[in-house]
């Protein structure tokens, strides 16, 4: 009986270990979320989205580097996503059982949680330095490298989940292989690869190191992609780091927009795939 | 009915095509990235050779680059996020599938993805403004107290307290790899067999006998692969570190010392590095880091095809 | 009623529409079919019986080379369509399936309308004008016996229906295509019995126009639907005759014990 006194005693140990880790957890999202809430609703105002960033010293709010990153976050979408969705098309149709398409899905897999700023330096190496500048198109190069492996892993995994019953159906009726792909799996996989691609715009949404020296910064309103842009991943870095206090706040209000736009984006591609079970 | 069918095998020969060219590109990427890196670095490699890595100094002004600090700033803060992240992590995952009410798995797992989707500025910023002054005012103060009269580990938590420094970074590390170890860790437990578990159970073991017995031995290969995930986002993570590393080009023997990483390294100076010798030593630096991290990722990735394909049996 | 000889009495049976000769399957090299010689009579039903794992499915999925979407899947031998090889590497198999319509086992309409899964073949090798184009959804349709059901939401998600008429929606969407010779894997195996019934007679009234050959474990579907029945065993064909002679008469003791219920 001893014994089992100890033994039940060890559980309850480990066992509330884990329940203390699990709130661990839960406490550094509470606490990082809540101070983001505490430091960046005081500087949050209408002004943050309606004027430029300021000199220091001065008012000012954040509208050129959230226009920035809204303009390189969807054409690095528009060029990522494509490319990742006929890859990973590849590798779940046409592809799918040859030794290619293990060897992409691993060295993309490998490519998923790279570095980011590896891909920063990347696209200074083979854009920064050919262009001779800086640039916006840059930026959004970086960013759409590393939408691609996302988009692949969920294209492919998506296409996966359509049976084959549904391709043999349609090879049936006579429909070459790319028409069953464009009008049957895609159909089938469709909120699958949605929620895929919200995700790589959320992983981006976010992403500094690899605008540092891609797209740089810029102060003032500029819709030249040939150069420099602001965004707002940098423009946080660079305000939060400087001794301003207005710029400080700045930052704080920047940080928690992107933070919940983020959140937002991720709870939201969530429950499209989670719909998804009655599209089949 | 003839003209149809050619056009329809063709436009299939060019579908086929194209997505089988954006499939090597996943590849050409890669390729690119190395080539690019290699590249870059040739200069810096020429000049310092191997004494590259071997070498502590760092001073722009005399072009003297060594990447023995940064190197190991980068290997002791990821050390220190595994050592505080791993236990955390599994005991977060252990606590999903063994413990948890069906009703709250789906918001627990939802709130430690959310950790996740976090970005790494943000727990920048909030490690330097929030977590950082905690830190010194607490933590650090504590360590100092406890290790001051044990040898050895008093050299290791030698002050004065900063606040930020390479022992701050790992924390931060630590809180950043969280999510990613669990949702593997997770995904690897509840592969488990039933019938297993349900054996242990049956012969009287404890919920912790089932875990430590069946559980772990059963998902070891998956775990170690989530794990060396983790290490490989610590490795390579960037604007968090930046923030709360203290950017200091030397190896202190005490972790509570400010110090730098790679990433860290790079982030901080590229812009500003003027000269040829000075953007390919930054560039160098960036090679090392992308084989280290391609070296832990392709590992973690090994493990768990080799984990997957025991499940499936 | 007594016929020997069944096999080649063309002039009494009919022309062979498709005929295999000498067939052989392979599965990663594995033997699935053995020489099978079998004829498939021009607007007749031919039903394939046989033990769950005897080949007979692979059969039907040879005769449409459905099995060409996977590797390691190899035909030997010949499988005629009106005379022409279809195993020949120059067949168009795009072609050849909008020729040879197949029903599945398991229904499996496209994630999209009830419209635009019957469109979905033709539009490929049809351009036909609108009115055209719902002329003969509708025709289809009816054929399948669905039309009364379904002509009021068109637009409705194919998913959306019963399971017995999904599987009447993708017997529309073949025979919209106006096929040769259809195909039926087992189509009644997933429904109810009244589904089954429409299905049978569906079949009964289909085969004044179409080829068919149906796959079935049900044995009184065989003999209520068809006109030949083929048993296979292990890959082989053990028996081929007219249905009557088969269930009253057969020739094999195994095909005897079959479909008395000694195995299988």
């Amino acid at each position: 009986m001893d014994l089992y006194a100890r033994r039940r005693h060890k559980n309850a140990a480990a066992m509330g270990l884990s329940l203390a880790a699990t709130a661990m957890g839960l406490g550094w999202l509470v606490a990082i979320l809540g101070s983001l809430l505490w430091n960046g609703l005081s500087g949050l105002s209408l002004q943050v989205f309606t004027q430029m960033t300021p000199p220091p010293g001065s008012d000012g709010g954040l509208l050129n580097a959230i226009a920035g990153s809204l303009v390189m976050t969807v054409l690095a979408t528009l060029i990522g996503a494509p490319v990742g969705m006929l890859a990973g098309t590849y590798m779940a149709e046409y592809g799918k059982y040859s030794r290619l398409t293990v060897v992409v899905r691993f060295i993309n897999d490998v490519l998923l949680s790279a570095p980011s700023i590896i891909v920063g330096l990347f696209i200074y190496e083979v854009m920064v330095i050919r262009m001779g500048h800086f640039s916006a198109w840059a930026g959004a190069v970086a960013l759409a490298v590393l939408v691609i492996p996302v988009v692949v892993r969920t294209t492919e995994d998506m296409l996966n989940l359509v049976p084959n019953s549904l391709r043999e159906a349609a090879a049936a009726l006579g429909a070459p292989r790319y028409h069953v792909i464009l009008q049957v799996s895609y159909r089938a996989a469709r909120a699958g690869i949605i929620t895929g691609i919200l995700l790589a715009v959320a992983r981006i949404s976010g992403e500094t190191a690899p605008l540092l020296f891609t797209a740089l910064n810029n102060q003032f309103w500029s819709t030249d992609m040939n150069a420099p842009m602001a965004n707002l991943p940098v423009t946080i870095f660079q305000f939060a780091l400087s001794p301003y206090a207005d710029w400080q706040k700045l930052a704080w209000a920047g940080a928690l927009t992107i933070t919940f736009a983020i959140l937002a984006l991720n709870v939201g591609a969530r429950a499209l795939s989670a719909g998804k079970a009655n599209l089949k | 009915m003839n003209g149809t069918t050619r056009r329809l095998n063709f436009t299939d020969s060019a579908f086929r095509a194209t997505t089988l060219f954006f499939a090597v590109a996943v590849l050409l990427v890669l390729g690119g990235v190395i080539a690019a890196l290699i590249d870059g670095s040739l200069p810096a490699l020429r000049q310092f050779g191997i004494g590259f890595v071997a070498t502590e100094v760092w001073n722009p002004v005399t072009e003297q680059f060594g990447a023995i600090a940064p190197i190991y700033g980068t290997l002791i803060t990821s050390a220190i996020a595994m050592l505080i992240g791993v236990p955390v992590s599994i005991g977060i995952a252990i606590f999903i599938t063994e413990l948890c009410p069906i009703w709250l798995k789906r918001p627990i797992g939802v709130a430690i993805e959310l950790l996740a989707g976090i970005p790494s500025i943000i727990y920048g910023i909030w490690g330097l403004f929030v977590f950082a002054p905690i830190v010194q005012g607490t933590i650090q103060p504590l360590l100092i107290g406890t290790f001051e009269n044990v040898p050895g580990l008093s050299m290791l938590f030698a002050g004065p307290p900063y606040g930020i420094g390479i022992f701050t970074a790992g924390l931060i590390l630590a809180i950043m790899v969280l999510p990613f170890i669990t949702a593997i860790a997770r995904d690897v437990f509840e592969q488990v067999p039933p019938m297993l578990k349900e054996a242990a159970y049956g012969v009287g073991s404890t919920t912790w006998e089932v875990v430590w017995h069946v559980v772990i031995p059963y998902t070891r290969v998956g775990v170690i692969g989530g794990i060396m995930l983790g290490l490989g986002r610590a490795l390579g993570e960037t604007m968090a570190v930046t923030f709360v590393i203290g950017n200091a080009h030397r190896i202190s023997a005490s972790v509570l010392a400010p110090g730098t990483t790679i990433s860290a390294t790079i982030a901080n100076e590229f812009t500003e590095a003027v000269g040829d010798l000075y953007t390919s030593a930054l560039v160098a630096l960036g090679l090392i880091l992308f084989l280290i991290t391609f070296a832990v990722l392709a590992v973690a990735r090994l493990l768990l095809l080799r984990y997957e394909r025991k499940a499936e049996r | 009623m007594i016929d020997g000889n069944a096999g080649d009495g063309h002039d009494m049976n009919g022309r062979e529409k498709v005929a295999a000769r000498n067939l052989s399957f392979f599965y990663n090299g594995h033997r699935a079919l053995n020489r099978i010689s079998l004829p498939i009579y021009e607007r007749r039903v031919t039903a394939i019986i046989g033990p769950s794992g005897c080949g007979k499915s692979t059969l039907l999925r040879v005769l449409n080379r459905i099995y060409d979407l996977y590797p390691n899947q190899r035909a030997e031998g010949e499988v005629l369509l009106d005379g022409a090889d279809i195993l020949s590497p120059r067949q168009d198999v795009n072609l050849l399936r909008a020729k040879v319509g197949m029903v599945f086992q398991k229904p499996t309409p496209f994630p999209m309308t009830i419209y635009d899964n019957i469109a979905f073949g033709m539009r490929l090798y049809e351009r036909l004008p609108r009115a055209e184009m719902d002329e003969r959804v509708e025709s289809a349709l009816r054929r399948a016996a669905l039309w009364d059901e379904v002509k009021d939401k068109l637009g409705a998600g194919g998913l959306d229906l019963s399971g017995g008429q999904q599987q009447r929606l993708c017997i529309a969407r073949t025979i919209a295509l106006k096929p040769e010779v259809i195909l039926l894997d087992e189509p009644c195996s997933a429904l109810d019995p009244i589904s089954t019934a429409k299905i049978e007679e569906l079949i009964d009234e289909l085969k004044s126009d179409y080829t068919i050959a149906i796959v079935t474990h049900n044995m009184q579907q065989a003999a209520r639907t068809s006109n030949f029945t083929a048993f296979m065993y292990l890959g082989e064909l053990i028996e081929f005759d007219r249905t009557d002679t088969i269930f009253t008469n057969p020739r094999e003791k195994r095909t005897q014990d079959y479909i008395t219920g000694r195995f299988g």
